[in-house]
Parts: C-alpha cells; structure tokens; sequence
C-alpha cells in the first residue's frame, strides 16, 4: 500500500498511457465498423467474407503481430494499438451488423413509407435503434482492450503492463497485484461510462416491463475480463 | 382518385403476383382490396406508393403517372398504415405522429402542435404525448399509427391489414373509429385485409381478388352480398351472406304491428277484443309513457276476470329484445325477433318508446321488398353504360 502511494505519479502515467493505448484503438473499431456494418447490411452477401476475414486477422496471436509490425512501425504505440484495432473491430462489427438488423422490419417498412431517403433513414431511425446492441459490443472490445494492453509490456509498451513484467522480474508482488487492481478499476470505469452514455443515447428504453428490465440490469452487470468473471 | 391500367406484377421467378388490373378506387370513398394470401391485394396496395414497383401497365394519382414521381416525395403525399403499427421506437409518440410534417420541413413546434391535434382526433389522451410506444397497448399503438398517417393531412390514405394484430374487441372498435374518421376526412381511403367483414363493415367499395393476382367482383358491399359474380366470390363472401346482407336494409322498411299494443289499464275483456281483432297470439303491455313491460297471451286473456286490467296479470318477458326504428337494421330487427319468446321483437324510438312490434311475417314482406328494389335497381344499373368501377374485370 505503501509502495503503491510513493509511486501514485508513476501508476497515474501508466494507467493514463494504458487507457490511452486501449481506447483509441476501440474508437478506430467503431469508426471502421460503422460504415462496414452499414454496407454489409445493405450488401447482405458482403457480410461472410467480410466477418471471415475479421475472424482470422482476431485469430493471430499478439505476439507475433508486434514482432512483425516492429519491422514497420518500430518500438512505438502504434505498434501496440494496431493489433488492438484488429481486436476491437472483431467485437464490434458484427455488433453493429447485429444492431443494425434488430431494427424491426415493420419500423424500417413504415419509414421507407413515410417517406425517409436511404441517409435520413440510416441516420435518425437504423442506427438509433441499433445504439444498444452496439454499445454492448465497445463495453466488451473496450474491456478487453484494457487488458490486453498489458501484453505489450513485452516490448515496453504495455501502460499497466508493465508492473507485472518489472515486480516479476524484480520478484515484487505488491506491484503485480496493484497492477491488476488498477486494471480492474479501469475496466470498471470505462464500462460505467459507456453505460451511462448507452442510457442517455436511449432514453426510450427506460421502463420496458419487468422483466425486460431485469434482462437490462444483467446487461448493465459489469463486463470483466477473461479470468476475471464473476461466479 | 387512383387508376390502375393494366397493372401486371411478375416477380423474377415467374410468379404473376397482380394480373392485368385495371381498378378505379373514387376520391373520398374507401376501397377494400380483399382476397386470401397470395391474391396480390397487398402487392396491388404497395405499388401504389411504389414500395412496389410495376412490372408493366400505369398508376395514376389524379392523372399523374406515379412512376414520374420521386419515390420519397410520392410517399410523404400518401399515408401508410401497416399492420403491427411499425411505430419508432425511439421516439416519443408526438414525435412519431409528427414525423412526416418534420420530413417535409415543418419546424418542430409545429409539427408537434399538429401532433396533438391529431391525437385528439383519433382519441388519444394528450398526456401520452411525451410516452414511449412501448408503454402503450396494441390498439393505443395502432391509433398512433394512422395519426401518424395523417399529420400531413394526404389526401390519400393506405391501410395495410390496419387492424388483424389486434384482438376482435379492439379491432371492432378501430374499425367504428375508421368509419368515423373518414366521415369527417373524406380522404380516399385504400384498405387491404384478408377479412371479408371487415370489408363489408368498411368499404364503400369492396374489391375482391383470387389467387394469381385475378381481381374478380368490384362492387359496394351491399350489391355483393345479393348478387356475387360468380361461386368463388359466394364461397368467399360466407354462409350466411343472405342475413349479413340484411346490415345493409333499414328497420324502417318494415311495417311495424301498432294493434298488438295494450295499456297496462287496459280491461282483460277489452284487450281480449282487441287481439281478436288483431289476429294476434300476443299481445304487448306497455305503460303511460308507452315503454314495454312484457307480453300477455291470449289464452292468459281468457282465462282472466273479464273486468280486472292488465296489471294483475302476470307477463312473458321478451320486452328486452327491442331494436331502433330510426337507425336499426332489418339485421337488428331480425335478431331480436329471432331472441324473443313470442317470436315477435320492440321496435322502439331514439327514447324507447314502443312504436309497434314485428312478426316473422312482416320482415318476410320487408325482405322481399328489399329484394325487389333491388332487382329494378340491378336493372336501371345495367341498362345505363358499364360505369367505371364496374369496367374492372376484364
């Protein structure tokens, strides 16, 4: 507890650094989902190939990305943050082809009838509805973001990450566990976050019976990483 | 008005979903396109706001050629009611209501102003305004729907299966509230449902179809329950076609029986006389204000001490099975006749009062009459030139 206060400065920078490398990757996901998912969905033989493709690139190990990407992009953030772009667009692009399909075709019907162009209607009705199923998406790639940063500790780049690799090797407990604790308290913040901005962006959820609402309090359950899940 | 020129439907695989439809749908009036599933009456509906496109023939909304008409612009002059009410769920429902006037520019405080008129008008209570559709109930959800079809006040107004994904006691209830919509509105009305009553109940017009696309009888309902063009269209319309058709046929056609009638003051002797001369079996008790109490039976007359009155004897109730004169319909009149113990029902006035009772005999002769008007009328009909409507089935 001690160590963790003298060196508060130090844990401040790394956990800023490891929300910096976890989260800028999840926006570019999102940026890079959305007019995907919206293709894919209007395309709808796009989306196999498209999703496989997205699955294969999920399936290469970190690793060995960073030991490639080095060659390119040397011992910088980018190298770290590539690889976790791959990752969050894996979680969310299905989610947002998911969301954009639970839009109920009697809603989509009527809004072609009433008159909507393809964009207006994309804007103010598809992707409204699609908010929640979405945001599922960027609270589970965003958690898992803040984990998976710490493998690129390896290469000096791993914001909290660090501590695990410095207290093993300096055989220091306290700094691992502190790491993990901390990792847990950003993991925790960010998805309270993105709950609360989910709740804002959908005011018309609110109230959906009582069992729609115990299904929304599960959802609002906070999302841990692998490992780290409740019982 | 709506014109359909020979209108085909075939769909890549080969499938003709419309035929050749040639349709005339007046302005004002409300067309029912009617038919089981796959007749195209939905397809021949949506190609009029080009949802769905012709495959060949012409569309024309007050003589312009719909296909000459940007898709998104046509469909903002033309309400769109479809069956689960397809409301937005993220929006409050004024904000539903007013979403075409939004579309079309109108500032939102205006538009929301439009909202609650409209909200009024289908009798929607204002504090569900600012509610989600979520929180209202199917029937709630479904009036929402068709003011929503009617914020920007199109003269054209189309229903798709408006009213099957609600229960029957809602749905008679959407229905009365159609009828009486469009006794204000006069819009032209295009309604699709796959339920012959509903057609009936609705339609100044009704249009049935057969599978293939085939448009077979145009005609209003009363004219289709007396004489269906072919055995389809009889199967179609029902069994009992003959008493439906009675719906259409006002209580006032028939002669009512005044002599029946007897004060409840009235001597046994005097009221035995009375039936005699009647030739009834019952005669009906009725009190200073002529309101009905009950039926006496002649051979109840007979046996009665000739000077006591009527107000010792016990009666036959029956008096509740009563009809309205001035806005009942044979229908009406029939069914009460046929509740009543005596087999005679109550004509009563708007205040229900008695104004003479029926028998078997006099809605005979009131439906034979009918049927006769109807023949000369069948007949004036034929021998002016085809009218339009009637041209439909070629």
């Amino acid at each position: 507890m001690s160590w963790a206060i003298n060196n508060a400065s130090m844990l401040a920078h790394l956990t800023g650094q490891n929300a910096y490398l976890a989260l800028v990757p999840v926006l570019v996901g999102l940026v890079v989902s959305l007019p995907l998912g919206v293709l894919c969905v209007r395309f709808g033989w796009l989306y196999p190939p498209v999703l496989g493709l997205i699955s294969v690139l999920y399936a290469l190990p970190g690793l060995a990305l960073f030991v490639v990407l080095i060659a390119y992009t040397g011992l910088t953030d980018t190298t770290v943050m590539i690889p976790l772009g791959v990752y969050s667009l894996a979680a969310i692009f299905p989610s947002v082809v998911d969301g954009l399909r639970s839009v109920p075709e009697p809603v989509r019907q009527a809004a072609v009838a009433m008159g909507f162009g393809t964009w207006r209607r994309l804007v103010t009705v598809e992707l409204p509805i699609a908010v929640p199923v979405v945001i599922a998406g960027l609270r589970v790639s965003a958690v898992s973001s803040i984990s998976l940063v710490s493998v690129g500790g390896l290469i000096g780049i791993g914001g909290l990450g660090y501590l695990f690799i410095d207290g093993e090797q300096r055989d220091f407990a306290t700094e691992i566990v502190v790491g993990i604790i901390l990792i847990v308290i950003l993991s925790l913040v960010t998805d309270t976050v993105l709950v609360l901005v989910r709740r804002a962006l959908t005011p018309w959820q609110r109230g959906r019976g009582r069992l729609n609402r115990r299904a929304d309090m599960r959802a609002d359950l906070p999302i841990l990483p692998a490992g780290m899940q409740m019982p | 008005m709506i014109t359909f020129e020979r209108v085909t439907k075939r769909y890549p695989g080969g499938t003709v979903a419309v035929d050749e439809l040639d349709l005339e749908i007046p302005a004002g009036q409300t067309m029912v396109l009617v038919g089981p599933s796959g007749c195209g009456k939905t397809t021949t509906l949506r190609m009029i706001n080009r949802l769905i496109e012709p495959t060949s023939g012409r569309i024309l909304l007050d003589g312009t050629d719909v296909q000459q008409v940007n898709p998104p612009l046509l469909r903002r002059g033309i309400g769109y009611v479809i069956q689960q009410a397809g409301l937005f769920p993220h929006r409050t429902i004024e904000d539903n209501i007013a979403t075409v006037p939004l579309l079309t520019g109108w500032t939102r405080q205006k538009a929301r102003a439009r909202a609650r008129e409209l909200m009024d008008l289908v009798g929607l209570d204002a504090q569900m305004a600012r509610r989600y559709p979520h929180q209202l109930s199917g029937g709630q959800q479904q009036r929402v729907g068709v003011a929503r079809a009617l914020a920007a006040d199109p003269p054209v107004l189309l229903m798709d299966e408006p009213f099957s994904a609600v229960d029957p006691i809602v749905r008679a209830t959407l229905q009365d509230e159609l009828l009486r919509l469009q006794g204000e509105l006069h819009k032209t009305v295009v309604l699709v449902t796959h339920d012959i009553e509903e057609a009936i109940k609705v339609g100044d017009q009704v249009a049935i179809f057969r599978p293939g696309g085939h448009l077979v009888q145009v005609d209003s309902p009363q004219h289709l329950l007396a004489a269906p063009a072919d055995g389809y269209v009889e199967d179609f319309l029902g069994f009992d076609r003959g008493i439906r058709r009675l719906s259409f046929l006002p209580a006032s056609m028939l002669d009512l029986d005044a002599g029946a009638l007897v004060g409840q003051q009235t001597s046994a002797t005097a009221a035995l006389a009375q039936a005699r001369r009647a030739g009834a079996a019952w005669l009906l008790v009725i009190d200073a204000e002529r309101l009905p109490l009950g039926w006496v039976a002649v051979s109840q007359l007979e046996a009665a001490p000739g000077e006591a009155s009527l107000a010792g004897v016990p009666l036959t109730p029956g008096q509740e099975h009563t009809f309205a004169v001035d806005t009942g319909s044979l229908r009406s009149a029939l069914d009460a006749t046929v509740l009543s113990s005596t087999g005679q029902a109550v004509g009563v006035d708007s205040d229900g009062r008695v104004v003479g009772v029926t028998s078997y005999d006099r809605l005979k002769t009131a439906i034979q009459r009918a049927d006769e008007d109807a023949r000369a009328e069948e007949d004036a009909r034929a021998e002016e030139a085809a009218p339009a409507v009637e041209g439909a089935a070629t």
